[in-house]
């Protein structure tokens, strides 16, 4: 939250933007800018709204199918912060948040930049870590695996928050609201198979 | 004050029937609803989750505060939980150790809005069942008494589903039935080719229309029926039954009506009106009536029945039998099996087929081998193939990962056990003096468990279904082990059964109460015994029944 106060002071002191020396206002107007970017988010501050949005991206990238856009373009992040700030309880909320810091640790320690900050390849096999962590944890006896690990929610919220979007569900699934008949045993790439 | 002819208490499954019948031979009825109005506007079944808060999730939360119980019941998500009651305004309490889900919806239709709209017709190996194992009451009826209004309840809805000619579940005149799709076709023919003569698989038997029926159009298939229908293709009071009374002239619906108690009077020994708290003002008021139908469902029913206790029925009205409130029952699920099957990985179902299969009670049936337990049970389920959802379980991510989950991944078959349940006295309901409701109503306690019995059904159910599956080459086969609380099957009924001797049932052949001649009762109250069928249909063939009773009765001057 320390981060989230500062850009709100930075951006309150917008406000009285004419007044301020020139560098100031270039400052001023790229965090405006950013905030702008996350308008109405409630729990994700600019920099964990970025870092959602880049992970949702890297586990939903677009494809060479123009009907399959990437994660963004379903505005996966802003679900994730409503999911946040109104769905999860208050422990799931700060163990996702949580897992935001040691993401961005991990990062430090990987290439020496914020996990959002970091080349390509770096944050892939990052993800690739958590990603293999997240199969072992799921492969395990349900008693003994301990709690949901961090990468295992955002895939999830991921998964969920663009499939149920306009961009995920009707274009890359072909789903369609009223099909208007029933068909048994379609071919599976018949437009309308897409299920909610 | 103006006296009705006759007052219906409750509009849903069996309130909408009973203000049909009523209205259409002539009388002017009063239906009272506890909850508020809801037309076809409040439909919401083509709003997709893109432009729903949670996207389908439901607002948790609000859930956890307002509707801890409701929300139990797959139904209530995010669209449909305004079809659900508010479990804080709306208590009830439970004996230790007994866990009840009372699933309910206060509004104009009720449950029929929400209902799972499937249709078996019950036979005499069900309505015989007590008398030849010495179980309770044995019924006042047999299958020829009702085969004729389920005829009529029928026509007027509209079913599909194919005939069997099958002695334990008795064919109706369908509507074309809807179509098994590739992976249920396979495993049909693999319980035909092993089972031949026992078990067989077929489409479910549905109130959701194939064909235009009556004025109201064919199914579309968006799958949703439990959030509306506008094209008004499945059954319910508000797009069926209710119209047709009100199309009279002779149905006044009054909603935000919740009821107390019956009102009786004792010189006539009749009930002479009902108490009703109005919803909004929660002030008092009365209404009068010639005949009254209790249509509030089981629960609710035994609840205004026992609320209503006087000092010539201390124990509750129309209670001299002391049944009142006893013999609860539902039917116990939890028990079939899942598996992956191979149907043809190259196939899909194109639209979302509201209805399932269903494989026909086959234990126990009359000249079979006997099982050690009593009674049966059906199986629900159906095929389909895992879509996106299992991203998240799916290793990896990136653009290869995201082009697996374009294409529908394995065949999935399930069966679904329902099981009879035996009705037992110990089984009861009764007020809780020490709370009431949000309209001063003091509430019930409900205490029911199941017994060996119907856990012996369910673990047959499990094992049956894994042989079935493994017969067709499943693999991955997941029986099921953990069986559902009472309740949660929604098909909760026996409170005021019905009986050939009024010092040990409530109702008699008609649904008339044995102690008060102008008192129906034809909810899932009623029922002496429990099948292993869904109840609806039996629920509403009785209404037509009794209130085409009621009426000749009325016109003979006996009520």
């Amino acid at each position: 939250m320390k981060r989230r106060s500062l850009v709100v002071a930075a951006a309150g002191a917008a406000t009285a933007l004419p007044l301020l020396p020139p560098h100031l206002q270039a400052f001023t107007r790229a965090v405006r800018a950013r905030m702008e970017a996350g308008a109405g988010l409630r729990t994700l501050d600019p920099h964990q709204h970025a870092t959602v949005a880049a992970l949702a991206d890297l586990i939903i990238p677009a494809t060479d199918d123009p009907a399959s856009p990437a994660a963004g373009a379903a505005h996966v992040a802003e679900f994730v912060d409503v999911v946040l700030s109104d769905w999860y309880a208050d422990d799931d909320t700060a163990a996702f948040l949580a897992g935001l810091v040691d993401l961005d640790a991990r990062a430090r320690g990987a290439f020496g930049r914020d996990f959002v900050d970091g080349p390509p390849a770096g944050q892939t096999a990052l993800l690739q870590g958590l990603d293999d962590d997240t199969s072992r944890w799921n492969a395990s006896p349900k008693a003994t695996r301990g709690p949901e690990p961090f990468f295992h929610r955002m895939k999830w919220l991921t998964v969920y928050g663009y499939y149920s979007s306009e961009a995920g569900l009707v274009q890359d699934q072909r789903f369609v609201i009223i099909p208007g008949r029933y068909v048994p045993c379609a071919p599976a790439d018949t437009a309308g198979t897409g299920d909610f | 004050m103006k006296t009705y002819d006759a007052i219906v208490i409750g509009s849903g499954m069996t309130g909408g029937w009973a203000a049909k019948e009523l209205t259409e031979h002539g009388l002017e009825t009063l239906v009272l609803e506890a909850g508020p109005m809801v037309t076809p506007a409040d439909y919401v079944e083509h709003v997709p989750p893109w432009e729903m808060k949670f996207r389908g999730l439901g607002d948790r939360k609000k859930q956890l505060a307002r509707q801890p119980i409701q929300k139990e019941c797959y139904a209530c998500d995010e669209w449909s939980s305004k079809f659900f009651v508010d479990d804080i305004d709306n208590p009830y309490t439970t004996a230790d150790g007994k866990p009840f889900l009372w699933l309910r919806g206060r509004h104009v239709a009720g449950r029929s809005i929400m209902w799972g709209r499937q249709v078996y017709r019950w036979s005499d190996l069900d309505f015989e069942g007590n008398l030849r194992d010495g179980i309770a009451v044995d019924w006042p009826i047999r299958y020829a008494d009702i085969a004729p209004w389920y005829d009529h309840v029928e026509e007027f809805i509209g079913i599909s589903g194919e005939a069997l000619g099958l002695p334990q579940l008795p064919d109706g005149r369908f509507l074309k039935p809807m179509d098994l799709n590739c992976g249920e076709v396979m495993m049909r023919d693999v319980i035909a080719k092993h089972w031949s003569g026992e078990r067989v698989l077929t489409i479910g038997r549905c109130a959701v229309l194939t064909e235009a029926h009556n004025g109201r159009a064919a199914c579309h298939y968006c799958g949703y029926c439990e959030r509306g229908c506008i094209t008004l293709s499945y059954f319910n009071s508000i797009n069926a039954t209710l119209p047709a009374a009100r199309q009279t002239g002779k149905m006044t619906l009054r909603t935000d009506s919740v009821v107390h108690s019956l009102i009786y009077d004792r010189k006539k020994n009749r009930v002479s009106g009902v108490r009703v708290i109005d919803g909004v003002t929660k002030h008092a008021l009365e209404f009068r009536g010639r005949v009254v139908f209790l249509c509030a469902s089981a629960l609710e029913s035994a609840r205004i029945l026992l609320n209503s206790a006087t000092p010539e029925f201390p124990a509750g009205l129309a209670n001299s039998s002391g049944e009142l409130g006893h013999n609860v029952m539902d039917h116990i699920m939890g028990g079939g099996a899942t598996g992956k099957i191979a149907a043809p990985a190259d196939r899909n179902t194109v639209g979302r087929r509201p209805n399932g299969i269903y494989v026909p009670r086959f234990r126990n049936l009359p000249g079979g081998p006997k099982s050690p337990f009593l009674r049966g049970y059906g199986f629900q389920g159906g095929a389909s193939r895992a879509g996106w959802w299992r991203g998240t379980d799916l290793p990896g991510f990136g653009a290869d990962w995201k082009r697996q989950l374009e294409t529908p991944g394995d065949w999935h078959m399930s069966f679904s056990g329902f099981g009879e349940c035996l009705p037992r006295h110990e089984n009861y309901l009764e007020i809780d003096r020490t709370k009431t409701d949000a309209w001063g109503i003091p509430v019930i306690r409900i205490s029911v468990a199941y017994s060996d019995n119907e856990r012996a059904l369910m673990e047959d159910s499990s094992l049956a279904a894994a042989e079935m599956l493994a017969a067709a080459g499943a693999w991955d086969i997941e029986p099921g082990t953990e069986f559902s609380p009472p309740g949660k099957a929604i098909h909760e009924m026996g409170t005021a059964r019905m009986g050939r001797d009024p010092r040990t049932s409530v109702l008699n052949a008609h649904n008339q109460a044995w102690d008060i001649p102008n008192l129906f009762c034809t909810d899932g109250a009623c029922m002496t015994s429990s099948a292993c069928q869904n109840p609806s249909i039996t629920y509403m063939a009785l209404t037509a029944r009794a209130a085409n009773y009621a009426v000749d009765a009325m016109k003979r001057n006996e009520l």
